[in-house]
């Protein structure tokens, strides 16, 4: 197993999962705090001033400008940060091209849908194969493979590994010129079944 | 929970969004034309309610606790929004080989079943553990033994990265053979 062919396995969750951990952990932290300052934890005297307090109040109106400008500016740094978030976690992954040629004018790349198209058919052809389903992921330079399987019920998972590798993968690194396809290959086991009800 | 987190994350960004677009129309608002102000948000209201309200009101503690609640779910969640794909060995370096929980699952429920003297099973799988419980109108600990062996035999053709631990509990089931 390599990292990008490990990578390759599934769309990466990692930085939806670190900003939701994060806005996650701001709003326990805020509440445990706010409970905390109520109980007087911090101070007697300090659970008992109002949630505005007349000190910020008096700051405020002492330099409206600024204040304004203060508020403004965390206006447009949510907005941005808000928005370049929520785009780039609904962005959909991306299907690259390969790129076999990187010559000023002789620029070579192969579409996505045609090599997807041509490494799936040849993978639905293998024994014990009832569906196959490829796609690349990564980008243009350094593209990877991900490949899903349907076995239909008693193929031998072995069997069709080699076939995957010493057939499938062996003719897309060919027509690549390359010496390795890093690959992530997921399988569905006696997937066929699923789709006939078993009457017995 | 993965779908959960998909879910979640641009909502979540969206959220951060709209207070920040609100926050610049009241405030370009009440600068700009002040008669027009408040513009969506009542926040003279919001504002007269917590210069009254003190850290110490119930009020206060009750938002707080749904807060850190709700604070406390999300993070729940952005942590058991994980992949639980079974490994299988890689057959080459470059190849990463890897099957659902649900499929692992069903590969054994076949097994199980097409032991003749089964006559019901339902199995629950995942990377490190498969629990199958079957019934059946023969004596169970038989049954149990000739299961054990089946789904022994499976994982010895299934190239799994990670030999799962297995628990098996055959109940008699009342009928007629």
């Amino acid at each position: 197993m390599s990292r990008r062919s490990r990578a390759a396995v599934a769309r990466s969750t990692a930085s939806d999962r670190t900003l939701v951990l994060l806005s996650g952990l701001v709003l326990l932290a805020v509440g445990v705090l706010v409970v905390l300052l109520g109980q007087g934890v911090f101070g007697t005297y300090r659970a008992q001033r109002p949630l505005i307090d007349p000190e910020i109040t008096g700051w405020i109106s002492a330099n409206a400008t600024a204040a304004r400008w203060i508020a403004i500016g965390v206006g447009v740094v949510l907005l941005v940060l808000g928005l370049i978030w929520a785009l780039r976690s609904l962005r959909p992954e991306p299907r690259p091209d390969v790129l076999l040629s990187d010559v000023p004018g002789a620029r070579l790349s192969v579409e996505h849908s045609a090599i997807a198209d041509a490494v799936r058919a040849d993978a639905e052809t293998i024994t014990g194969v009832s569906r196959a389903r490829v796609r690349l992921v990564g980008d243009e330079r350094r593209p990877a493979m991900r490949l899903v399987l349907w076995l239909v019920e008693d193929a031998d998972v072995r069997d069709v590994w080699a076939e995957v590798d010493g057939r499938v993968l062996a003719r897309a690194r060919s027509a690549f010129g390359v010496d390795a396809i890093p690959t992530a290959v997921r399988i569905e086991l006696d997937a066929a079944a699923s789709k006939a009800p078993r009457v017995l | 929970m993965r779908f959960l987190l998909r879910l979640l994350s641009p909502l979540l960004g969206l959220v951060v969004a709209a207070v920040g677009v609100l926050l610049l129309l009241e405030v370009i608002t009440a600068w700009v034309a002040p008669a027009s102000s408040p513009l969506v948000v009542p926040w003279p209201s919001w504002r007269s309610a917590l210069t009254e309200a003190t850290w110490s009101s119930g009020t206060v503690r009750t938002i707080a606790i749904v807060v850190a609640v709700v604070g406390f779910l999300v993070v729940l969640v952005a942590l058991v929004a994980r992949r639980h794909d079974v490994r299988l060995t890689d057959p080459v370096p470059e190849v990463t080989v890897t099957t659902s929980p649900r499929s692992l699952a069903r590969a054994v429920g076949h097994e199980v079943r097409s032991q003749a003297d089964v006559v019901s099973a339902s199995v629950v799988a995942s990377s490190n553990k498969v629990v199958v419980k079957a019934g059946t109108l023969d004596e169970p600990d038989v049954v149990r033994q000739a299961i054990r062996e089946r789904v022994d035999a499976l994982f010895t053709r299934l190239p799994l990265a990670r030999r799962p631990r297995v628990s098996i509990s055959v109940a008699a089931t009342k009928g007629v053979k």
